[in-house]
């Protein structure tokens, strides 16, 4: 389970055995956390950062009448909060979607491990780049593509996302998201989420079921939206340099 | 157009019509208030929706763009609901 982080943190940065030893160190006390519960709530101090380590969680605010917007969704290995520790208060909430191991890293521990280990504090910036990249295209998703492309850039993207820690098995992943929560980080209607899917499955582009989401044909669904995994950098990686990303190259590459 | 006094009741009228969704929800009903079209409903027929069944607001316009509205049992009881929105 420690592995995600480590392994998440290589795809960016090549980091040493004393790197490596370090940040197994963070993540000793592990909590159990159920499904639906607040991590973090807005308006809390953030005393520690979160790091998951199994299970999603998801980033979201809740409107005034109720309605809830979901920002970000937390895969294992990802950081929650990385740099709010700096900030006096939390501006959102961060709540399990399903039931999770996180680990809370003191920030001194941060502060520590980010001036003893140069190429730790390479990757962690790294991620926090890609997290903003990853919230610049989910803009660019929810103002700018139709639901049902919008949908199936989702899945594209968890698809990546997942196979970097080792969440994936023949294209298949853990998608254990209602339809609900799709809605509510799509901007849609449940309603749509629930044509789009059925849409989705329909043209043979994705099977889901008991919550496993499996890509029945991935470069068909890359192409549907326009698929362009720029934005997640890792293409540039270990990981990238290792694995042969099946998408067809975009862009200047192709020009 | 001037919008009608607030003590007036707005009158609406559901109109009956076929609506393409891409999908199986095709039976729909054109919402009227005092005139003018203000949504479109549609009966949830797509099998498989999670918790839903009834009247989705597809459509909304004026005040009712954009809002994300409940599913109703009984197009009279969409009615009521956007009513007491257009009140507002």
């Amino acid at each position: 389970m420690q592995d995600a982080l480590i392994r998440k943190l290589e795809s960016f940065e090549e980091l040493t055995e004393a790197d490596r030893k370090a940040l197994s160190a963070l993540t000793l006390r592990i909590r159990r956390v159920p499904a639906r519960t607040d991590l973090i709530s807005e308006g809390d101090p953030p005393n520690s950062v979160h790091l998951i380590l199994d299970g999603y969680a998801c980033r979201y605010k809740v409107l005034p009448d109720g309605q809830r917007q979901i920002m970000a969704y937390l895969v294992p290995g990802d950081f929650c909060d990385l740099n709010v520790f700096i900030l006096d208060q939390m501006d959102h909430n961060i709540g399990t979607i399903t039931a999770c191991q996180v680990v809370d890293i003191p920030r001194q521990a941060i502060v520590e491990i980010t001036n003893d280990h140069p190429r730790v504090t390479q990757a962690l910036m790294w991620c926090a780049l890609v997290d903003e990249a990853v919230l610049r295209e989910w803009l660019v998703n929810v103002g700018g593509r139709p639901a049902n492309l919008r949908i199936a850039h989702l899945i594209c993207e968890l698809l990546l996302r997942l196979e970097a820690v080792g969440r994936v098995t023949g294209n298949s992943f853990s998608f254990p998201f209602t339809q609900i929560d799709i809605a509510d980080t799509m901007g849609l209607s449940n309603v749509h989420v629930h044509r789009t899917l059925r849409d989705l499955r329909a043209l043979g582009l994705i099977a889901l079921k008991r919550r496993t989401l499996t890509i029945l044909d991935v470069t068909r669904l890359k192409a549907l939206c326009g698929y362009n995994p720029n934005y997640l950098h890792l293409k540039n990686t270990r990981w990238g340099v290792r694995r042969n990303i099946p998408w067809p190259s975009t862009g200047r590459r192709s020009s | 157009m001037m919008k009608p006094p607030h003590n007036v009741e707005t009158l609406v009228v559901l109109q009956p019509i076929g609506v393409d969704t891409d999908s199986d929800d095709r039976q729909g009903l054109l919402v009227m208030a005092n005139g003018l079209l203000v949504g479109v409903l549609v009966r949830l027929d797509t099998p498989g929706h999670e918790q839903l069944r009834g009247w989705f607001l597809e459509a909304g316009f004026g005040r009712l763009a954009g809002l994300r509205a409940p599913t109703f049992d009984t197009p009279e009881a969409a009615a009521r609901w956007l009513r007491q929105r257009l009140k507002r």
